[in-house]
């Protein structure tokens, strides 16, 4: 193997891929990157075995070839190469890769390409086509929602629920869910996975927040799914199992609706979240008149051993008045991650899910399981 | 200690220790045994067990509680060696709480064989600590025909070290201001908390007993020793103002299990930490209790014993979660080793608080798992049993202490340190399972 490329084209290769990097594996090779020359560039490739990222560098091949390095170090050291550089990386041998640059020489064993594991890259016909930017944002809306816990592993995924010419993204864990729907660039035949949350951030990283298309591939049999953008591959286990019917628990009426900015409610949330993350991080929203009272404006507060808080916001409110607590953290993610002017909170009594909805866009819902409170 | 002086009149403890308990039982039930060394524990000389109790007649042979029983057999060829039998020593315990309990209702047992008693109130109806340490004493041998040894102090530090002194059948009264006169001459390796550690750690300052200790200025053995020197100082002054507790409401349920010969097979600890997640569970489902933090304990064959713990995203009281929490707390020390003892807690309870999202489903779970309860409540443990646990040769779980509702102090300010030097594995009632029975041999 002998290649010509850019330093800043390398660097930036090494940085999407490594991303994908096994930090702790069994398998000394999944620390490594794959270098392999292929078409016009250099193809580097990464995977933990649940995600797989290639992406393409352009470069000069003067003759083909492939070795695996490790990640950590060959990023460090491309990292640490004056940008505008040319790099010229060659096999000593059968598992020794050379990096010269204009700072001289350096040499980094490895370890044979072969053992590296097979990873697909885009080749089949796209399932179907998203706008980059309609899915980045769409993921950025839901995919937090995730369960982080192993409990329930079909809850670390988000469920892709291919429809016509819609994809409606749903995440949860066990206390709240994060439903989006958006549109697809082409109609696929009704269809529904569950990808790992934590592969579908990668792919928001990488995402450009534009119109162009990113290609998705299923292929079901594989239990995979694949992304394909333009210099980039990212490809991605499926969880088994059955998402939980997420309809079911969508609240379908509401008693009480408060509409107010989001910027003040998340203030005023971050206010009461001090006093009440020094104990269990409960939050009460008083929203309307006390006591079925119609009123108006939401009360937030937070009583703790060291102190108590109570904040005022501005809010527009329609139907009883009622309380209802919440753990404050549920309420700052989907206040922070959701990017909209105003939202409007759904409720039904103290012990019912409460229901946020970004004004402006009817696409998505967001619903919060109360905390029971003694009182 | 928080140095505020107060004149809280002095409290009675008592510390009650049966003498070579498992053994006092065989040589009481088998008369031919009286006067013999025996040995209980494990299968008999070429057993690859170890020596849960060993009468004093052994004892006179150098053989210890903990011993392989190999090592025993060598050093008293004349010994008999006697199977443990759990629930024989189980009922013995239980009866002479019930005796103890006549004297106060401040009893807390600390294992199968001792208990500390609270019995400052009692005088005026039975008398001093010493009557009260006399009478039960001919209470227990009346009623059981064993031996009990009593140490009489004004806190259970004291009373502890003091049971330990004139073993068997002894009675050490220490009256109260004599504490540090009575701890002075004592070999520093007899206080609680020291091990081999602490105590490699002391002979640089030429500390030998606890006087010694006492001696030294407080931050000098601070900087070299760390913060919990001054603890260890004040409880070489027999300083200690940890009460009797009478159990109360649980604060922790824990199983633990120690295997006949250390093993470093990743699927027998898996199942074992299952067996035990599945007891702890069902444990606390019969108390109404939720779990918020499930512990493991991971002793290897070089006794190095230490406790991981991790607070739940929820409180539970289900099996998966306990072991899927104490799978993940012991793998990281567990490789690599020779596991001798696992044990599986849970503590920190509350009420769950947060309404689940998908309650209907969790629902069904949670009514299939009570119909399995009620089935074991009334046909046994055997019969609804985990697939992965089928078939297997594994001990029952079993509690930590049958009569000990409290795991107090096993997560204590001295943490791995303490339990390094608790020579003393107290697991009652599984024919499986080796008893240890040290408590009352002198260090």
């Amino acid at each position: 193997m002998k290649v010509s490329v850019m330093q800043e084209n390398l660097a930036r290769g090494l940085q999407i891929v490594s991303r994908a990097v096994s930090s702790r594996s069994t398998l000394p090779v999944l620390a490594n990157v794959l270098f392999r020359t292929e078409d016009a560039g250099l193809k580097l490739t990464a995977t933990n075995l649940e995600i797989g990222i290639t992406c393409w560098v352009p470069g000069k091949i003067d003759t083909d070839g492939a070795i695996t390095v490790p990640a950590r170090l060959i990023t460090d050291l491309v990292n640490s190469l004056p940008s505008g550089d040319k790099v010229d990386l060659d096999l000593q041998g059968a598992t020794m890769l050379r990096i010269r640059s204009s700072l001289g020489e350096t040499h980094i064993k490895g370890i044979d390409a072969e053992d590296f594991p097979a990873i697909p890259t885009a080749g089949d016909r796209p399932t179907s086509r998203i706008a980059q930017g309609v899915l980045r944002r769409a993921l950025e809306e839901t995919a937090f929602a995730a369960a982080t816990d192993e409990a329930r592993p079909i809850l670390t995924g988000v469920l892709a629920r291919f429809e016509g010419a819609t994809v409606t993204l749903a995440a949860a864990d066990n206390y709240r869910i994060a439903v989006k729907t958006v549109p697809l660039l082409d109609p696929v035949e009704d269809t529904s996975i569950v990808v790992p949350a934590r592969s579908l951030t990668e792919l928001s990283r990488v995402l450009a927040d534009s119109d162009m298309p990113v290609d998705i591939v299923l292929a079901p049999a594989r239990n995979q799914i694949l992304f394909h953008l333009e210099s980039i591959d990212l490809v991605s286990r499926l969880i088994d199992g059955q998402f939980p019917n997420y309809q079911t628990v969508l609240p379908k009426g509401h008693a009480t609706r408060a509409v107010m900015d989001r910027d003040d409610l998340l203030t005023a949330v971050k206010l009461a979240a001090l006093i009440a993350g020094t104990s269990a991080n409960i939050v009460k929203l008083q929203v309307g008149g006390a006591e079925g009272d119609a009123g108006t404006g939401l009360t937030v507060t937070a009583n703790a051993e060291v102190g108590d808080n109570e904040g005022r916001v501005e809010a527009s409110v329609e139907g009883d008045g009622t309380t209802i607590a919440f753990n404050a953290r549920y309420l700052t993610d989907v206040l922070q991650n959701v990017d909209a002017e105003q939202f409007a909170l759904e409720l039904n009594g103290p012990l019912s899910p409460g229901v946020f909805r970004p004004i402006g866009d009817d696409q998505y819902v967001h619903v919060v399981m109360p905390v029971r409170t003694a009182s | 200690m928080i140095g505020i002086v107060t004149s809280a009149p002095a409290r009675t403890i008592l510390h009650v220790d049966l003498d070579a308990f498992f053994a006092a039982v065989e040589q009481r039930d088998r008369p031919e045994l009286r006067g013999k060394p025996v040995i209980v524990g494990g299968g008999g000389p070429n057993d690859r067990g170890v020596v849960s109790t060993a009468s004093y007649e052994a004892r006179r042979f150098g053989v210890r509680s903990a011993m392989p029983l190999r090592t025993a057999a060598a050093l008293c060829p004349d010994a008999i060696f006697v199977p443990v039998d759990g629930r024989k020593y189980v009922a013995e315990s239980r009866i002479v709480l019930g005796i103890v309990r006549r004297f106060t209702p401040l009893v807390e047992p600390v294992s199968i064989d001792e208990a500390f008693l609270d019995v400052t109130a009692s005088a005026a109806l039975f008398g001093s600590g010493r009557d009260i340490a006399v009478a039960i004493k001919a209470a227990v041998h009346a009623e059981t025909q064993l031996t009990a040894s009593v140490g009489v102090a004004s806190n259970k530090l004291v009373a502890k070290v003091a049971s330990d002194l004139r073993k068997p059948d002894g009675l050490v009264v220490v009256e109260p201001g004599d504490e540090a006169a009575f701890f002075a001459p004592l070999a520093i390796g007899r206080l609680w908390g020291v091990g081999e550690r602490t105590r490699a750690a002391l002979v640089p300052y030429g500390v030998r007993t606890m006087g010694d200790l006492a001696a030294l200025p407080e931050d000098l053995l601070v900087r070299g020793l760390g913060p919990h020197a001054a603890t260890l100082r004040a409880r070489a002054l027999g300083i200690d103002d940890d009460p009797v507790s009478d159990g109360g409401p649980a604060k922790s349920i824990s199983h633990e299990h120690t295997f006949d010969v250390d093993t470093a097979d990743p699927e027998a600890i898996e199942r074992t930490l299952l067996a035990m997640a599945d007891g702890v569970a069902a444990r606390l489902r019969a108390a109404g209790l939720m779990a918020g933090t499930i512990h493991v304990k991971v002793r290897d064959s070089s006794f190095r014993t230490i406790t991981r713990q991790r607070t739940m995203p929820e409180p539970t009281d289900l099996t998966e979660p306990i072991w899927r929490a104490a799978l993940e707390l012991a793998r990281p020390e567990i490789r690599g080793r020779r596991i001798r003892l696992l044990g599986v807690g849970a503590s920190n309870f509350e009420r769950p608080t947060q309404i689940g999202l998908f309650g209907a489903a969790e629902e069904r779970r949670r009514l299939a798992i009570q119909a399995s309860d009620r089935l074991r409540r009334r046909f046994g443990d055997g019969i609804v049993v985990r697939a992965r646990l089928l078939d297997r040769r594994l001990p029952a779980p079993f509690e930590r202490d049958v009569m000990r509702p409290v795991d107090r102090g096993t997560l204590g300010t001295f943490g791995r340190e303490r339990e390094k030097v608790e020579p003393v594995e107290r697991e009652p009632v599984d024919e499986d399972v080796r008893f240890l029975d040290a408590s009352d041999e002198a260090p």
